[in-house]
């Protein structure tokens, strides 16, 4: 999925594992600063504009605790991904309350890496928004991107929230194949009706036993109604 | 550890030893000034008696003669049982009145004074006998006259007896009040030994900081070495926790290292047989990863149920946390994944970190080797538990091989290589929390693994 | 009387020579009044008359038991149980005798047999040494005087005005004033020795006084009340009161003073021996002599005087003995050694001898 161009600051002392990452992102279209050293990371990042940072905890200089706990008392809200290598969980506990968004642990997947940067970046993009979305015994919190099946929570993939929200924005309406595909995929990826099938198909399945539900209608597309009486 | 009889029995075996022993020794005493004062007083009488008699000596025709005086008899008969016997003995040795048997004592080392006390036997009793000398310088009779009295000795024993009686009861009385005034001087002063057991008793387990308790000077050393012997053993755990944190940076950073260059190496320069060992590669390298976090997360939650305390946390925020970092965004878009949780929020005594450390593990374990379409995430709780249940729709662990599950390494997938550390870690925490690791299988297409827990009743932090 | 006199000097030489005695008429024999399933034998100085009574009365509560009661004088006795205690030989199971300092003599010499029980805790400090002897009668020493012979008036009632009316009434008295003999009789010299200790100066002016009125010394009581009974003597002093009582009784001429100014009392004694072959039955007796019902059967039929209850009817005398103040008793305790002492005592009977007997009694000299 090409996207805008991002800026990220990578600061890793572990070379491999840098160059690595820094490949990475770079393969995708971002535009990666790597820094070895924590104090050159922490004065960097004073004057450069990011839309994320991937940040070691054990570094020379600075260590990654310190750097965060300077950049979010300066007030700077920039998503900030944690990666440690100390097992201890104060680690990443302390992180989390420092103000890192996310965390990983090494080793960790690097397509896991990439996913959580997405995430990231998105959320930052897409905005601070809280509003919740409710439909029958369906529960859509856009800030905190969960759903909620009654008491249950449901782990919806992200383009399954979109097709979600996208639904639930207007229940009742029918939404015909070509306007969720416009919704969810946006004009400049290639996708096709069967994608929509089957995005709706794993909707219906996920948000089983709520008395909302997805609805059919032949030939025209789809509708979420609020319960049994709609 | 050889049982010693406690320090207050100890203590009031010798206290009763020592006051049995003066005890003894004062009635001995008790006895021996008794009976010196029951010989003096009825001493005094005997010889005021032998006295009178021989004042009432008297030469009469040429003849020594004697008029006993009643009230010397009277005055013996102050000792009202006691038999008397005397002799009045003239300058020839003649007995002139009396029993003429009585012996005439020799006053010992021939001391020539009025009168004399000693013992003797007569008529088969123990007697005692004073012996009064008359000096007599008549023309006619000249020399010395004697008065025996002799006197049997019911009265002094009976008067020692009661003397020694009371001294005796004044003595038990004073042991007692010894003995039971020492008891509660010893329960006073065994009372610091009693409150340091009592703190030492009521610490939790993990705690090691040092014993605060104020003790006499007497219990410094002993309170000393146990802050001394905590401190070691702090250093040890922190030493042990600093090696377990450093092991898992030095492994984990070339590890990252090895799968960030394999990542880099890319499969679509490969061509097909290089990419299967590509892929092989990168599969064993996921596995060795994951397994060094299994152990370094198994080395942590040991280390963490001997020295963490325990806290009130709820279950449902651990769960969830554990939750969401469980299940990774590149996840099988197919399966449904979903957390379900009670309206009301149960409490745990628990260390928050170990428990999400177990419940992630058992997710995990439920992801790779059971979810096929269906991961349930659930918390509940009872009147007395709390419970998280792990449920998936893959095929299980036939209720045969459970007891094996929570071993350290035993798998009934070894084909897959799974380091089957999983459950032994959720057994260590749950088991280090007072619950319990069970499984539940209900049909082909669930299959449940249970945390239960204890619930804390008492206020949360 | 003479003749009983007689044989009881005898007797006590045979006694003295340590012959069994052969007297039977002293000896009196109690069958048991069912099958007899015990012997008791009491020796004793008091007259059978008085200790009959009790005897009789002792069969109806144990009446299997015989008794054999022997009589001596006080003296004759003394030797005897004396001699037996020295040798160890047993002397009857009871001891009875008006001579306390006696038995007194014998229990200090250690012939004598503890014995305690409910019935001797009754008994008075006074009237009790080491629980061996007990005195168990209450008997003041009174005068008599025979109402024919002594006009109203001149009845003495104090031991002072007894040694006035002698002097005053030297002539009309004399020879008719009878006494113990102490040298014959236990029980005489012990009073005798009381009086003196009581008040020295008036008893030797009674002392002087009987003997300018040539009082007759008798072995024995029961002599002396006959002849007083009889009008031969006209007043009898220091006779026991029990004896004398039991003569006014019987004679309407005789009449018993208790002296006003003071009144030895003297308890008779009785003592079970060490050796006694039957202890059990003489401490059995002893119990029942001084058990209520004893003393009681003692208070009306034998001994008439009590320590607590007053006097009996007309007798000359305070109401009460004891509350009045005047009693004297004889304490049995060691001062009685001093009574027993025979140098003492030689030269007391010595002394009475010379003033009462020797200057005025010629007849009397023929010992």
């Amino acid at each position: 999925m090409p996207m805008k161009t991002m800026r990220i600051l990578l600061v890793e002392d572990t070379h491999d594992v840098g160059e690595a990452i820094a490949k990475r992102f770079e393969a995708i279209g971002h535009a990666v600063d790597w820094e070895t050293d924590g104090r050159a990371a922490a004065e960097i990042i004073d004057f450069t504009e990011y839309s994320l940072i991937i940040l070691d905890v054990m570094l020379p200089g600075m260590d990654g605790f310190e750097i965060l706990k300077r950049l979010r008392r300066s007030g700077n809200a920039v998503p900030v991904l944690v990666l440690t290598a100390r097992s201890e969980i104060e680690d990443r506990v302390g992180a989390l309350d420092l103000g890192a968004d996310d965390y990983l642990v090494k080793p960790f997947d690097f397509r896991e890496l990439e996913a959580r940067a997405r995430v990231l970046i998105r959320r930052r993009t897409g905005g601070e928004a809280t509003n919740l979305i409710k439909c029958g015994d369906i529960a859509i919190d856009r800030g905190a991107r969960s759903v909620h099946v009654g008491k249950r929570e449901v782990q919806l993939k992200r383009r399954e929230l979109t097709l979600l929200e996208v639904m639930a924005a207007r229940p009742g309406r029918v939404f015909s194949k070509d306007e969720l595909l416009d919704q969810i995929f946006g004009f400049d990826e290639a996708a096709n009706a069967n994608a929509i099938e089957l995005y709706v198909g794993r909707l219906r399945k996920k948000l089983e036993g709520a008395q909302a539900r997805i609805v059919t209608v032949r030939g025209l597309g789809y509708q979420l109604v609020a319960g049994d009486a709609a | 550890m050889q049982h010693e009889p406690s320090l207050f029995a100890r203590l009031a075996r010798r206290i009763s030893l020592v006051l049995g022993i003066g005890a003894a020794i004062l009635v001995s005493a008790a006895w021996y000034y008794a009976e010196t004062a029951a010989d003096k007083a009825y001493d005094r009488l005997l010889v005021g008696a032998a006295l009178q008699m021989a004042e009432s000596l008297s030469v009469e025709r040429g003849a020594l003669s004697a008029r006993l005086p009643t009230s010397a008899f009277e005055l013996l008969g102050l000792a009202e049982r006691d038999r008397i016997f005397y002799r009045v003995i003239d300058t020839n040795g003649k007995t002139v009145t009396g029993y003429d048997d009585l012996q005439n004592p020799a006053p010992p080392d021939g001391a020539r004074d009025a009168v004399s006390i000693s013992e003797g036997i007569y008529k088969g009793e123990a007697v005692r006998i004073a012996r009064a000398t008359r000096v007599l310088a008549d023309p006619s009779v000249t020399g010395h006259a004697y008065v025996v009295v002799a006197q049997t000795n019911e009265a002094r024993s009976a008067l020692t007896r009661e003397l020694t009686l009371r001294a005796t009861i004044l003595v038990v009385v004073m042991s007692f009040l010894a003995f039971a005034g020492a008891m509660l001087a010893i329960r006073y002063a065994l009372q610091p030994v009693e409150r340091l057991g009592a703190a030492v008793r009521r610490r939790d387990p993990h705690d090691l900081t040092p014993v605060s308790v104020g003790v006499p000077r007497e219990l410094d050393p002993f309170v000393s070495s146990i802050n001394h012997f905590m401190g070691r053993l702090n250093e040890r755990v922190d030493l042990l926790q600093r090696f377990i944190a450093d092991a898992a940076h030095q492994i984990r950073t070339p590890l990252t290292a090895l799968s960030a260059q394999i990542d880099l190496l890319g499969h679509d320069k490969l061509d097909k047989t290089g990419r299967q060992h590509f892929e092989r590669v990168q599969q064993r390298t996921g596995e060795l990863a994951r397994l060094t976090n299994q152990l370094l997360s198994h080395a942590m939650v040991i280390h963490r149920a001997d020295s963490i305390q325990l806290e009130p946390i709820s279950l449902v925020d651990v769960a969830r946390r554990a939750y969401r970092a469980a299940i990774p965004i590149t996840v099988d878009p197919d399966i449904v994944i979903s957390f379900e949780a009670p309206d009301d929020r149960p409490f745990v005594l628990g260390d928050a970190v170990s428990l999400r450390e177990a419940i992630v593990n058992v997710i995990d374990n439920a992801l790779r080797h059971g979810t096929d379409q269906r991961l349930e995430v659930r918390v509940r709780s009872d009147a007395l538990d709390a419970y998280v249940e792990v449920e998936d729709d893959g095929p299980g662990i036939p209720p045969e091989g459970w007891e094996k599950a929570t071993q350290r390494f035993a798998t009934s997938k070894s084909h897959e290589g799974s380091s089957g550390l999983g459950f032994a870690i959720a057994q260590e925490v749950v088991n280090a929390h007072g619950g319990t690791l069970g499984f539940r299988a209900r049909d082909e297409k669930s299959f449940t693994v249970i945390l239960t827990l204890p619930l804390h009743k008492g206020p949360a932090k | 009387m003479m003749k009983r006199f007689t044989a009881a000097l005898i007797a006590t030489i045979l006694a003295l020579t340590s012959q069994v005695l052969a007297a039977t008429d002293n000896h009196t024999r109690f069958p048991a009044l069912q099958t007899e399933t015990g012997k008791l034998t009491i020796y004793s100085t008091t007259d059978l008359a008085a200790m009959k009574p009790l005897i009789d009365d002792f069969q109806r509560t144990a009446p299997g038991i015989s008794i054999d009661y022997i009589e001596y004088l006080t003296n004759e006795l003394h030797a005897l149980a004396s001699e037996a205690c020295r040798k160890d030989e047993p002397l009857g199971d009871l001891l009875l005798s008006s001579s306390v300092d006696q038995l007194l003599k014998l229990a200090n010499d250690g012939c004598a047999a503890s014995h305690t029980s409910p019935e001797t805790l009754r008994v008075a400090d006074w009237a009790n040494w080491r629980d061996e002897v007990f005195g168990f009668t209450y008997e003041p020493a009174v005068f008599v005087y025979n109402t024919r012979k002594v006009p109203p008036a001149e009845v003495p009632r104090t031991h002072v005005e007894l040694a006035d009316l002698l002097r005053e009434r030297l002539d009309y008295y004399r020879g008719h004033v009878g006494t113990y003999d102490i040298r014959l009789s236990g029980i005489g010299y012990l009073l005798a020795f009381n009086d003196a200790r009581q008040t020295n100066t008036v008893f030797g002016r009674l002392l002087e006084s009987m003997a300018r009125a040539s009082a007759v010394a008798r072995c024995c009581t029961g002599e002396i009340l006959e002849e007083v009974a009889s009008g031969r003597l006209y007043i009898g002093y220091n006779m026991l009161g029990s004896y004398a009582y039991d003569a006014a009784r019987r004679h309407p001429d005789l009449r018993v003073v208790v002296p006003r100014d003071y009144t030895l009392v003297l308890s008779r004694g009785a003592l079970i021996p060490k050796s006694a072959e039957r202890s059990d039955l003489g401490a059995q007796f002893l119990d029942y002599l001084l058990s209520e019902r004893g003393q009681s059967i003692a208070r009306s039929n034998a001994f008439y005087f009590s320590e607590t209850g007053g006097l009996p009817p007309d007798v000359d005398g305070p109401q009460n003995l004891k509350e009045s103040g005047i009693a004297q008793p004889i304490r049995i305790g060691p001062g009685l050694l001093a009574v027993q002492d025979w140098a003492q005592r030689q030269r007391f009977i010595e002394d009475w001898s010379r003033s009462l007997i020797e200057l005025n009694s010629p007849e009397w000299t023929r010992e």
